[in-house]
């Protein structure tokens, strides 16, 4: 099934517009608010062999696309294209955060991260050889998690006073026991197999104040998957995500000693709800001496991650910098305190 | 930033490389004659090796490095046998300012004194590290070497500002090194590690303050135990039995300086 946003001016195809939120036209420039878009408007053809392959409604070329793209362009009219049976039933996502950096400001704020890598290569800083941008709709799963700790230690207050000659140290022992119960909303993870997770998880955070409830137009436009995992196969991945959190946090309860020592740990983690989400992520492909290396940038915040190319000349600049000033401060105060160099 | 850093430092540093340069080349006038060989424990061409050495290093300090040496079992207070000889010396070359090593082969007493400005720029501290370098030299009679060392190690010595430690690590080269070649190491690597981009989630970032709350929180005091410790009075450690921390000579002079025997 393909999806097609006609518009009511002039039947063109329209596309989401990350500035305005809108579902906006090219051609006319008919921008159309997406809860209050018109059936009518909205085209779908079914195909009589059912799933698999897909004809554009505006050129009728068959839609080449791996199994789980959702949304697309049609590689012969470039028409915004979303494959709406790819997100129905199990596969429909609950929520969206939808993409606010349009593909200039992408590119603009691509380019001026590339000027604030200090250890790149100055050629790499021009930014100029960016081969694709690509806006996409990666799949995530959002966990509300459920914690509970029960936590027991033994600590110590330590003081040391002199008198006369004789140091004293005084140790206090104390028995501490904690029972958490901890809360953590909308705990992401990409259950995407095609995206690095190191990667998705750089990305973050994203602004939920701007998570809106999930409807097809915002994918109009913009790359879609569909999710490989589901939220089973993805809750170890949060739930070693949120341990340290919990850790951190029972760290925080008992603060004001010397020393603590944790004789007994238990923490249990379960999730509460899950919601399907799609978050936006430019993908930026860019050429750099024959080889491509891809970055990503979060569609919403424009926080950039992935591998700069570094360069070992950079690299010896700043270290050779760093120590001789190092050296030289210490120099100076040997001077100042000791009033010899060397 | 860097390279600001690096256009003005090596001016800096030339400046203080001036400034040392200035001061060390002032030369003073010094005596004549440092080497008293009353015991005869050095040949005379070790003589005149020390003669060259201590002059040298006397013109720098304006402060005269003196030996003195003898083999009287007599000499019952080492210190006193000093204090005697620096007062004629000082009368006779008028000049005040002295490190002066002071060896008896028959008691095995070594002294080393630091006179005038001496007493400053060579205080007990330092004079008990000096003595602590040239233990070994004296054990093995190699009376020459102990000299020569004494003289090098404390001229070094007093270039330091007085009161500070002059063995101090930070004052160490290789110390300095290693600290700039670690702290380079380190900023560039959490450079490196940084450049793919930080995870900037912090454990607050998914955290549901309304609905997370601490259901027990127990501190129960359990026991307290207490430890003593004497605390041990500084001591430099090393053979030999030792003592002094100065004093002042029959005619008066005041002085810094440490004993030991070897």
């Amino acid at each position: 099934m393909v999806t097609h946003y006609k518009c009511p001016n002039c039947g063109s195809d329209m596309s989401f517009d990350s500035e305005s939120g809108h579902l906006s036209c090219p051609s006319c420039g008919r921008q159309d608010e997406i809860e209050s878009f018109p059936e009518e408007n909205i085209i779908k053809e079914f195909d009589s062999e059912e799933v698999k392959e897909y004809h554009c409604e505006n050129c009728g070329a068959i839609i080449l696309t791996d199994a789980n793209t959702t949304a697309t362009n049609c590689s012969f009219c470039s028409a915004p294209v979303v494959l709406s049976d790819r997100l129905t039933g199990e596969f429909a996502p609950s929520k969206v955060v939808p993409f606010k950096i349009s593909k200039d400001e992408a590119v603009a704020a691509f380019r001026a991260w590339t000027k604030k890598g200090r250890l790149s290569p100055t050629s790499f800083k021009s930014g100029e050889r960016i081969k694709k941008m690509t806006g996409m709709y990666v799949p995530f799963w959002l966990y509300d998690i459920e914690g509970s700790a029960n936590v027991t230690a033994l600590a110590t207050k330590v003081r040391t006073y002199t008198r006369g000659d004789t140091v004293y140290t005084e140790t206090d022992f104390y028995d501490i026991h904690r029972e958490l119960d901890l809360r953590y909303l909308k705990v992401p993870a990409d259950a995407s197999e095609k995206m690095d997770d190191e990667l998705m998880d750089k990305l973050e955070p994203y602004d939920y104040g701007e998570l809106k409830d999930f409807k097809m137009p915002y994918l109009a436009g913009y790359l879609a998957e569909k999710y490989d995992y589901d939220d089973e196969a993805m809750f170890s991945r949060v739930e070693s995500k949120v341990l340290p959190y919990i850790d951190s946090y029972i760290s925080s309860t008992v603060s004001g000693y010397s020393t603590v020592n944790y004789s007994n740990k238990n923490i249990h983690t379960q999730k509460k709800n899950v919601h399907y989400a799609l978050f936006p992520v430019w993908m930026v492909y860019y050429d750099f001496e024959k080889k491509e290396h891809t970055f990503a940038m979060n569609g919403q915040t424009g926080k950039v991650v992935g591998k700069p190319p570094i360069s070992g000349f950079k690299v010896a600049g700043w270290f050779t910098g760093i120590a001789a000033s190092a050296l030289l401060a210490m120099k100076a105060v040997s001077f100042i305190w000791g009033g010899v160099l060397w | 930033m860097v390279k600001k850093v690096n256009f003005k430092a090596p001016l800096l540093f030339c400046l203080m490389l001036f400034l040392l340069f200035i001061s060390s080349s002032t030369a003073f006038a010094v005596a004549d004659r440092h080497i008293y060989d009353e015991g005869n424990l050095l040949s005379d061409s070790e003589i005149a090796e020390l003669e060259a050495v201590a002059a040298e290093h006397s013109r720098k300090h304006d402060v005269d490095f003196l030996l003195l040496t003898s083999d009287d079992p007599e000499i019952f207070f080492i210190t006193n046998f000093m204090g005697d000889f620096f007062d004629d010396w000082a009368e006779e070359n008028n000049q005040e300012n002295a490190v002066l090593l002071t060896i008896n082969s028959a008691t095995r007493d070594v002294y080393l004194a630091g006179f005038g400005t001496a007493q400053r720029s060579l205080d007990n501290q330092r004079v008990e590290l000096v003595l602590d370098r040239i233990m070994n030299e004296m054990r093995a009679n190699d009376f020459d070497a102990a000299f020569h060392k004494t003289v090098t190690t404390a001229s070094r010595y007093m270039e330091f500002r007085p009161g500070v430690n002059p063995e101090h690590i930070f004052f160490k080269n290789w110390f300095q090194i290693l600290i700039a070649v670690l702290l380079g190491a380190l900023i560039v690597g959490i450079m490196i590690y940084n450049s793919g981009g930080r995870i900037t989630t912090t454990a607050r970032t998914y955290f549901d303050d309304q609905n997370s709350k601490v259901i027990t929180k127990k501190d129960v005091f359990r026991n307290k135990t207490v430890t003593r410790r004497k605390v041990q009075k500084q001591s430099s450690g090393g053979g030999g039995s030792f003592g002094g921390g100065g004093g002042s000579t029959g005619g008066g002079r005041s002085f810094s300086g440490g004993w030991r025997k070897f």
